[in-house]
């Protein structure tokens, strides 16, 4: 096995462009479980740890723009105020050690439908930053998931970073695992309220082959929030319900040893109603105060 | 409520107090272990140590027909790919037999890499030896073996129907009955009578297996994380046709056993025939992985259990049958019933075991084997009943404590599981919990709180030890007993120290070593007792001894005094009657001229090992004949469940234990801690999922097999008795198992109280309680 230690992001992106089926490697999460247990027996590894920008949040055009080498740990710890959601969703990761090392680019570029970061992207809005030697361009992270552990990522492109804009409003993320912690999602769910455009942000986790949104439930929300936005009178519950119900709808979940379609599909509606009530709370006590 | 039966023996010494045993004193291996200094067996190193890594079948029975080792062997550096093809040929293992123990050790009759037969999906059937441990598992990787498949049963839910009845003999427990209970049953005002079913469990101790292994011409060095270093020596000179002398097996320290490690399994043997085959010293570390396909694990069951009472909670009838699996080529049946036998005062009692035989990697031993999986049903079943009669479930077991042994009427050697739960209800708060299901909630919460009864017999097992006093005070305890992570080497030092009147600091133990006196297995309950019955016996003998030599002094204060005379204390020996009449030890040693003075327990000669197994297996019948030595407790547990998820979390914990006098108590409430988060993974999350067209584990690791982590669990409170066992020396039991049995009943007596859903299969997953 051959290992490529790039020091520049532009020997990063030739490098990338040399040998279209080395496999990056940045905390090695998924990377060195998948050597360790068999399934991965890469020609060449390349490392993108000692790329300097990769390590670098900062922000630009409004939003945080993340670098793809970035640490759960310092998502929690530097950017809780700007992406609460994404940093609920960091913490719901693993263990200490893993949060130290994983990062929401190699989250991404994995691509796994049960990816904690996803749910938490989605519902912000966010935007993968992709480059190649070709040169850079955006993806709308909902367009970038295209199947189970696959991505929009062409064979000589690598995550930048990703771009997400602060938050407007409350953000909630929600996980259910067979066990408290260190657990793969049976289930997860992400919520944004945009009170500055008026929208709202969904974002389903481990239950469909992709991550996805909730496309009828966002409109549907948005929708019944028209005039209370303003007043920020309490949600009828049954509004609640329905949102619930609506994202369950948009779910195409499976059998498997974590749990079942049907619990899936019911554990999400939960999750989605208590999101939706612990956010509307949250807006209701002017938080945050959106200017 | 505790008798005192006639002892079997006069009463053992009883060490004077303010004394070490009793007391919660840190461990002595605490210091080398939280310095990194303690060498477990992958921590060996020996020079010119080469690295084995298996290969296992992917079918699960057939035949090899064909094995490509072409590309493993190109890869640089590897040392030999090693088939039954180019095998050095070893002995099979030995029928197994009552008269030696030792013969339980291969735990399987597969004579590996002997063989083209493969019995399950898992087995190995090549060993990579090479340079590097990932060159060894690299090439592993690349060996292809073709198979002539043959038809093979591996879905233990569908061969249950063919489960065949045990006959009870000295190892197995068979049918039990007193009375008639199907008929008392018909005739019962109340029943309950439901089936419960518990999954396949694989062993997950923190250090996986390792051995290193280095032959010097016929002469073989183990380094091994084992229960049992004599079954490893024992099973290892049979199978390599080596003089029993000639095999040393070390295992000063072991990171977890569980019952995993008495067993010599394939990594085991395997290791030894590479370094044979290399002639290097190989070392094998197996992976995760390695482990779930080729260590036992614990057996699926499905358990009926039927209990009668009386409208008043009288019970009236008692059946408990269960089918566990064993494997085709190896396997112990899981007696499930055990517990039922003892635990409650109904006339009319049936326990029935049966097995059903699959092609699959043999079950083993897992901490309380019966009675872990057996209090599961039996007491899940208990509190249906509470339920049914609309009774307190505490009430409902005290209604029906025996006085005497239900079945055939032998006293308790001791019980007071009334004062167990009278304690533990005090402590807990029981008396607040309100009987009805989803009556107490905490917001979206639903509190539910559940007892349920611990239950264990633990073994009693010979033991042979040295204790070496010398000049200078200092004393060193030598016997082949196992340092599994329990604190046994902390426990004996506590004893020696008390049995002769030292500071503990002067003591130091010796352990895990075949070179060392012949020490019990670390199973069943039973090392600790076992090792301190041996170790006050020398201690007494030392003592004597030592006073022989001051009774040759005309000017030894102790001159003319027997032993019974006599205390131990202050580094020597003491009138009772003046203590500041006496001396140290140092100075009757000195006086005498001896630098040391060593005892030994008899077993030091084949014969003396063959008179002491047969003393004590004769020791062990009569006991049993004349009484139950039981150690049992009283669980408490509170659960919160998320009303809408079905989240279980446990909220608090409590055990309070009758299992006689606890000799440390900082170390044996850990063992009794890990028991109960061992049982609250078997209630809410383990289970080895196996793939019923292949008969392949789908979840060989931890990823996927989900042991409790910290956040699953709360503050687990211990709680003792602390009263000695009047028939054993020092009024010890055993610790090591009764802390599991009962925990997943508690746990799901509690979730049926928080949600009113009954859940009889484990685990208590999400989905279950929608």
């Amino acid at each position: 096995m051959e290992f490529l230690q790039p020091a520049t992001w532009e020997e990063a992106l030739e490098a990338r462009a040399a040998s279209r089926d080395a496999v990056p490697i940045a905390g090695g999460t998924d990377v060195m479980v998948g050597i360790n247990f068999g399934r991965l027996r890469p020609a060449l590894l390349l490392d993108l740890t000692r790329v300097p920008e990769l390590q670098q949040w900062g922000t630009d055009d409004g939003a945080v723009r993340l670098g793809a080498g970035v640490p759960y740990a310092r998502v929690i710890t530097e950017l809780g105020d700007r992406l609460p959601g994404l940093a609920m969703a960091a913490r719901t990761i693993g263990s200490p050690q893993i949060r130290n090392r994983g990062t929401v680019g190699g989250n991404l570029a994995t691509a796994s439908p049960a990816g904690d970061a996803h749910p938490a992207l989605l519902a912000a809005g966010a935007e993968v930053e992709v480059a190649s030697v070709r040169g850079t361009r955006r993806i709308p992270v909902a367009d970038f998931y295209r199947g189970v552990k696959r991505s929009a990522l062409a064979d000589d492109e690598l995550v930048a970073a990703v771009r997400i804009p602060p938050r407007t409003g409350p953000q909630q993320y929600s996980k259910i695992g067979t066990r408290n912690a260190m657990v793969i999602a049976v289930a997860a769910f992400g919520l944004a309220l945009h009170p500055d455009r008026r929208a709202v942000g969904t974002g389903i986790g481990s239950a469909a082959p992709t991550p996805r949104r909730a496309p009828a439930a966002e409109e549907f929300l948005a929708g019944e929030l028209d005039g209370l936005w303003e007043s920020r009178a309490e949600l009828p519950p049954a509004t609640a319900a329905r949102f619930g119900e609506l994202v369950a709808g948009a779910a195409a979940p499976i059998d498997d040893v974590r749990g079942t379609a049907r619990y899936r599909v019911h554990a999400l509606s939960v999750m989605a109603r208590r999101t939706l009530t612990w956010a509307w709370a949250d807006y209701r006590k002017g938080d945050p105060a959106c200017a | 409520m505790t008798r005192a039966p006639e002892r079997s023996r006069p009463a053992p010494p009883t060490p004077s107090p303010a004394q070490a045993v009793g007391r919660p004193l840190d461990r002595v291996d605490g210091p080398a272990k939280t310095a990194g200094l303690a060498r477990y067996t992958a921590d060996h190193h020996v020079p010119d140590l080469a690295h084995a890594a298996l290969v296992h079948a992917t079918v699960a029975r057939g035949r090899i027909t064909g094995l490509d080792t072409a590309d493993a062997e190109a890869v640089g550096g590897v040392l030999a790919v090693l088939t039954h093809h180019n095998a050095p040929r070893m002995t099979p293992p030995a029928p197994v037999s009552a008269l030696d123990l030792s013969t339980l050790a291969p735990g399987t009759t597969v004579d590996y890499l002997n063989t083209d037969r493969v019995h399950w999906n898992g087995q190995p059937v090549a060993v990579v030896v090479a340079d590097s441990p990932d060159t060894a598992r690299q090439a592993a990787r690349l060996v292809r073996v073709t198979y002539e498949v043959e038809p093979a049963v591996t879905d233990f839910a569908a061969a249950q129907d063919d489960a065949v009845p045990l006959r009870g003999t000295l190892l197995v427990l068979g049918e039990e009955r007193t009375g008639d209970a199907e008929r008392a049953l018909a005739t019962a005002p109340v029943v309950v009578d439901h089936r419960y079913t518990t999954p396949a469990q694989s062993h997950h101790a923190m250090e996986p297996h390792a051995t290193v292994a280095v032959w010097n011409g016929d002469r073989l060095t183990v380094h091994e994380g084992s229960q049992d270093v004599d079954w490893a020596r024992r099973h290892l000179a049979r199978r390599f046709g080596v003089p029993l002398a000639g095999v040393r097996v070390l295992s000063p320290h072991v990171g977890g056993g569980f019952g995993g490690k008495a067993p010599v399994w394939a990594g085991t043997v395997l290791t030894v025939l590479a370094a044979r085959a290399t002639g290097r010293a190989v070392r094998m570390v197996l992976s995760r992985e390695d482990v779930i396909r080729t260590v036992g694990g614990r057996t699926p069951t499905v358990q009926r259990v039927a209990l009668g009472a009386q409208r008043d909670g009288t019970l009236t009838a008692l059946l408990h049958t269960g089918v566990s699996q064993v494997g085709r080529v190896g396997g112990t049946p899981e007696p499930v019933g055990s517990q039922s036998r003892h635990l409650y005062a109904a006339p009319h009692i049936w326990i029935r075991h049966s097995t059903t035989t699959l092609d699959v990697l043999p079950t083993a031993h897992m901490r309380a084997p019966g009675e872990a999986v057996g209090t599961f049903a039996l007491e899940s079943a208990v509190d249906e009943l509470a339920v049914a009669l609309g009774m307190d479930p505490v009430e409902l077991r005290m209604r029906n404590e025996p006085d005497r042994d239900p079945l055939d009427g032998k006293r308790f050697s001791r019980r007071d599981l009334r004062a167990a739960y009278a304690r533990g209800a005090e402590r807990f708060g029981w008396a607040e919990r309100t009987p009805s299901p989803r009556s107490m909630r905490d917001g979206h919460w639903l509190v539910g709180r559940g007892v349920a009864t611990a239950f264990h017999l633990p073994v009693r097992l010979p033991a042979d030890v040295t204790v070496r006093l010398r000049a200078d005070g200092t004393v060193l305890v030598r016997c082949a007993f196992h340092e599994i992570g329990v604190g046994a080497a902390t426990a004996q030092t506590q004893v020696a120290a008390d049995a002769l009147g030292v500071p503990v600091e002067a003591v130091t133990v010796e352990h895990g070593d075949t070179e060392l006196p012949v020490g019990p297995q670390a199973g069943g309950s039973g090392q600790t007792a076992s090792v301190a019955t041996a170790l006050l016996e020398a201690c007494e003998e030392l003592k004597r001894s030592v006073l022989a030599l001051a009774r040759r002094s005309p000017s030894s204060p102790l001159r003319g005094r027997r032993l019974s005379e006599l205390r131990a204390g202050r580094g020597g020996l003491y009138r009772a009657d003046a203590p500041d009449r006496g001396e140290t030890y140092g100075v009757i040693l000195t006086r005498a001229g001896r630098a040391e003075i060593e005892v030994r327990t008899a077993a030091g000669t084949r014969l003396g090992r063959t008179l002491q197994q047969a003393r004590a297996a004769a020791g062990w019948f009569r006991d049993r004949r004349r009484w139950v030595r039981a150690v049992t407790g009283a669980h408490f547990c509170e659960v919160r469940v998320d009303e809408h998820t079905g989240e279980v979390r446990v909220s608090r914990w409590l055990g309070v234990f009758d299992v006689g006098r606890v000799v440390n108590p900082k170390t044996a409430t850990s063992q009794l801690r890990g028991g109960i988060v061992m049982g609250i993974g078997a209630a809410l999350s383990e289970e080895t999922l196996v793939d019923p067209r292949t008969g392949r584990t789908v979840n060989p690791g931890l990823a996927e097999y989900h042991v409790p982590v910290q956040a699953d669990l709360p503050r687990i409170e211990v709680d003792y008795l602390d009263e000695p066992d009047p028939t054993t020396p020092l009024g010890l039991l055993g610790v090591g198992e009764v802390g599991i049995t009962g925990v997943a009943a508690a746990v799901a007596n509690a979730v049926h109280h928080a949600t009113g859903v009954r859940v009889r299969d484990l685990p208590v997953t999400l989905d279950r309680l929608l």
